[in-house]
């Protein structure tokens, strides 16, 4: 399996730039998700990848050949779309078949091709049925089947879950990451869904506008951002973010009364305000007023069974900030509450850049 | 206690008493095109007519044209070859160029396609009668005066560019992820278009087939103007020439010959009205 590498990659369509500049690589065997907002080009990516789209600029490498002007069925790669894309006037077993009758294979090995896929993803009792007759997830699958049967070197996936329903997703999710795995075949998956990015590849690629963010394990995007837009589009819920802190002896983030230790020492303007940042799940609540901590009021609760999202309204900030509790020693709605930050765990960042900090 | 929701008369009634009104309109509305028919049968079986509709006595002697050729008319079997060939030309020519134009202008982003697309409608508003004596002259110079292929010729040039605006709209309505598919799975792009897209569109094809079709059938003005030997006469000719003689009318006689005429339009709207019916809703679902 090759491995793949976008170097400086541009895609403009008229004035618009789809994409502009992005470099990465995924390496051989390896399941990489291009995470982003609808509009941020990591569609765009996925079909340059294909052969759909040429760059404007930039390269494109498989392994050490530039794919820049190669046509999509000489670039042997499998690709999922979001409608799945299954030709609707040919029944199961035509879909599967036509990457293979493409190749000419005699009729006998594309039978035997189709049939053994079409078991391994369990849709062999449909193979006589056209699209319109059969299930989304049944849909899904086939075009899973079609984008494998061809034993490609290269997977494509573009947001191939979006139009199933929740449990279906979560269901094909692992799956699809399994099969992945199983067969070991170099992937891009687009998604714009985190939960998404984060279970299923090794590595994630997190757009914006055209550009390529941060590049990192799943890990490294959850706990280090590199900046305000990863740390707010990555996590359910996001990153809270309280602004107008300024720092103290490099050493303490301080607003009215709160005083909260950062976990190592920073360079920073002292006379500048910054915006402190921290996951819903590195907070406890203590009701009352303690000293040196956030306060605020609880304002609405949102139980999930597992646990509880508290939503607490800041003094005099009035600002909104989400946190995990257990359930069974939640305060109430209007308790008077204060908010003891797992100091280790938190973040800062400039207000003016966006950029992380800590 | 239970009280019942007072509503008047109307209130009551309001969808019945619409749907009523418009029922009526639309008979109204299209009496006379029925009437017409009607009339059309009716005379073509019987002997005379009294008071407009009432058929005297039933005779087959209006239909002689069938099994004889009538003098100073060329045989309608020839005539109806003719048509025939003339309506298959024009469907053929025009199944041909739309399927692949209303590609190119649904796909491809080439210099100068909103002017084309524009540029073609202009062209389908143009009056037949206003390039008559142009077009006549132009027949004159290639040697297609008198002769059908002159016609099919003009009267596709002519059904073209709104076949492809239809043929357009329809390649429209497949996604071009479709499209992808194909590209990804193996094949180029025209083998795609061919294999993938086309069978897709196969309703707007039966739409442009049926139109092109029914339009070179009913063509009268091109072969009345540049048809001048009987050999080459098409029906519309043939039924005008009895019509429009020195002689008196013979309406049994045309009646049955308009029939004959019309009865190959009706069995071809019935064969595509389902196509007809999504082509007003609009585009296709697989």
């Amino acid at each position: 399996m090759p491995e793949i590498r976008v170097v400086n990659l541009k895609k403009y369509f008229g004035k618009v730039k789809a994409v502009d500049g992005i470099s990465f690589d995924v390496k051989d065997g390896e399941f990489v998700a291009l995470l982003g907002p609808s509009g941020c080009g990591k569609t765009t990516t996925l079909l340059t990848l294909a052969g759909i789209y040429k760059p404007t600029d930039g390269a494109i490498y498989f392994d050490d050949v530039l794919m820049n002007d190669v046509p999509p069925k000489y670039r042997e790669v499998g690709m999922v779309f979001q409608n799945y894309a299954l030709y609707p006037h040919m029944n199961v077993f035509e879909n599967i078949a036509f990457p293979l009758r493409a190749k000419k294979l005699p009729k006998e090995e594309i039978t035997k091709k189709v049939v053994q896929i079409a078991k391994k993803l369990m849709i062999d009792s449909l193979l006589d049925r056209k699209p319109s007759q059969i299930s989304g997830g049944q849909q899904q699958r086939v075009a899973l089947a079609r984008a494998l049967v061809k034993e490609p070197k290269v997977l494509l996936f573009d947001e191939p879950l979006s139009n199933l329903d929740a449990k279906l997703r979560m269901m094909m999710r692992a799956e699809i990451k399994k099969l992945q795995e199983d067969l070991g075949i170099t992937s891009v998956y687009v998604t714009h869904d985190q939960a998404e990015a984060m279970t299923m590849a090794s590595r994630i690629a997190v757009f914006n506008q055209g550009k390529l963010i941060q590049y990192g394990t799943p890990d490294e995007v959850y706990n280090n951002p590199k900046n305000m837009f990863v740390a707010a589009f990555i996590g359910n819920p996001p990153m809270n973010f309280l602004r107008d802190f300024t720092i103290e002896g490099r050493k303490y983030a301080v607003r009215d009364k709160a005083k909260i230790k950062l976990p190592r020492e920073v360079e920073v303007d002292e006379g500048k305000k910054y915006v402190l940042g921290f996951r819903p799940e590195d907070v406890v609540i203590k009701e009352g007023k303690e000293e040196g901590a956030i306060q605020g009021v609880v304002y609405v609760l949102e139980p999930l069974g597992r646990d509880v999202i508290v939503n607490v309204m800041t003094d005099k900030t009035r600002e909104l900030v989400k946190i995990f509790a257990e359930p069974g020693d939640v305060p109430k709605e209007g308790t008077e509450v204060s908010l003891l930050l797992n100091e280790e765990r938190v973040h800062l960042f400039d207000p003016d850049t966006e950029e992380a900090i800590l | 206690m239970e009280r019942e929701f007072k509503l008047t008369f109307f209130q009551r009634n309001s969808e019945k008493i619409l749907n009523t009104v418009i029922f009526i309109i639309l008979i109204i509305v299209t009496l006379p095109i029925i009437l017409g028919y009607l009339w059309l049968i009716i005379r073509s079986f019987s002997v005379d007519v009294v008071r407009g509709f009432i058929p005297t006595q039933f005779t087959l002697k209006n239909w002689r044209f069938l099994w004889e050729t009538m003098e100073g008319y060329p045989n309608i079997w020839k005539a109806t070859l003719n048509t025939l060939w003339v309506a298959l030309g024009v469907m053929g020519i025009e199944i041909l160029t739309t399927s692949m134009g209303g590609y190119a202008l649904s796909r491809y982003n080439f210099r100068g396609r909103s002017f084309t697309m524009k540029f073609v409608l202009v062209l389908h508003a143009f009056p037949t009668i206003s390039l008559l004596v142009a077009v006549f002259y132009v027949l004159k110079v290639t040697g297609l005066l008198d002769k059908l292929i002159g016609v099919i010729l003009l009267k596709a040039s002519l059904e073209i560019p709104w076949g492809t605006w239809i043929m357009k709209g329809f390649y429209d309505g497949i996604p071009w992820e479709l499209e992808w598919a194909g590209l990804i799975d193996g094949y180029g792009r025209m083998k795609v278009w061919w294999k993938v897209i086309l069978p897709l569109v196969k309703p707007g094809i039966a739409v442009t087939a049926v139109f092109g079709f029914l339009s070179g059938w009913s063509e009268f003005i091109f072969v009345n103007t540049f048809i001048f030997t009987q050999e080459t006469w098409t029906l519309s000719k043939y039924v005008k020439s009895i019509i429009g003689d020195f002689r008196f009318v013979d309406y049994g006689l045309v009646t049955a010959i308009g029939l004959f005429y019309v009865i190959p339009t009706l069995i071809l709207y019935f064969l595509v009205s389902k196509y007809m019916i999504r082509l007003t809703i609009g585009g296709v679902k697989g």
